[in-house]
């Protein structure tokens, strides 16, 4: 009989363990919907805010533990040194607002709930924060499982949907793009698309408030 | 730049391992030994010679045996 791997028993203990990732998701967007009412009620009709549970898939846990180990290899003859408990994103919710003005109002008021989630922002390399990203338990559900919520500009989070999808998650496959997502042609392009995003979002909003 | 440096001494990047290899050199860095070792350490590392006929790895923890074989055979 072949032996199981690392992969095998990881996938086991998914499916032990989605039940209370449901439930963490569940209970997280709950949370989050009901703090975030009263921006909601009071929106203008140009103005959004989008709230959208994900659970990561099991496939997709085992590729994200198997990527936190330094030459994203795991080491088959060590099983017990791997567990999906150690993802900080198991249940997640991503929170999208346009414009971006909105972000800091909602950051706000699910830091005021989540206080003793952790903060882990995305850089947008030049010194802010492209995104607010927070890293914590919901403890009424689970002690175990790490969950994260993300508020992300609308425009961005959008495109982040097929960036990552077209490059991101293909790149260890599709042979064109292997060896080449990390190039500077593709990175500059990257970089180019969010800043042209956010200006767009910065000179809108000059618009209005003149 | 550290990123230039490996471009430079013609290191690919493997997106799925997080690593930068030279298959002619036969040597591999780790994102993590990149990220905290400084530029000089780097050059340094890419240009010194390696007796090994198989690849050296270049990692802030060593790698066991089985990570290693299947890197080299991931590398090709």
């Amino acid at each position: 009989m072949a032996e199981r791997t690392v992969e095998d028993r990881l996938r086991e203990q998914y499916f032990s363990l989605l039940p209370d990732i449901r439930r963490v998701a569940w209970q997280l967007e709950t949370e989050i919907r009901f703090h975030t009412l009263s921006t909601l009620h009071k929106l203008k009709h140009y103005e959004k805010l989008v709230i959208k549970p994900r659970i990561k898939e099991c496939e997709s846990a085992i590729q994200a533990l198997r990527r936190r180990q330094e030459g994203g290899t795991f080491d088959q003859e060590k099983p017990e040194n791997y567990s999906l408990l150690r993802l900080p994103d198991l249940a997640g919710v991503r929170v999208l607002v346009f414009p971006r003005s909105i972000l800091n109002e909602v950051d706000f008021a699910l830091h005021s709930h989540f206080s003793l989630w952790t903060p882990d922002p995305v850089p947008d390399g030049m010194g802010g924060a492209l995104a607010q990203k927070h890293i914590g338990h919901c403890a009424a559900v689970s002690s175990e499982i790490q969950a994260e919520y993300q508020i992300v500009p609308m425009l961005i989070g959008l495109y982040w949907q097929v960036e990552h999808s077209a490059i991101y998650k293909p790149a260890p496959n599709v042979k064109a793009l292997r060896d080449k997502a990390d190039s500077e042609p593709l990175e500059r392009l990257n970089a180019n698309v969010v800043r042209a995003l956010l200006e767009f979002e910065a000179e809108y909003e000059r618009n209005l408030k003149d | 730049m550290k990123k230039d440096i490996l471009r430079e001494a013609d290191y690919r990047y493997n997106f799925d391992r997080d690593i930068y290899f030279n298959r002619k050199a036969k040597k591999a860095f780790s994102l993590e030994f990149v990220d905290d070792k400084p530029e000089e350490e780097l050059e340094r590392r890419i240009r010194e010679s390696t007796n090994s006929a198989g690849w050296t790895f270049y990692f802030n923890s060593t790698p066991p045996e089985g990570v290693k074989r299947e890197l080299e055979r991931v590398l090709g």
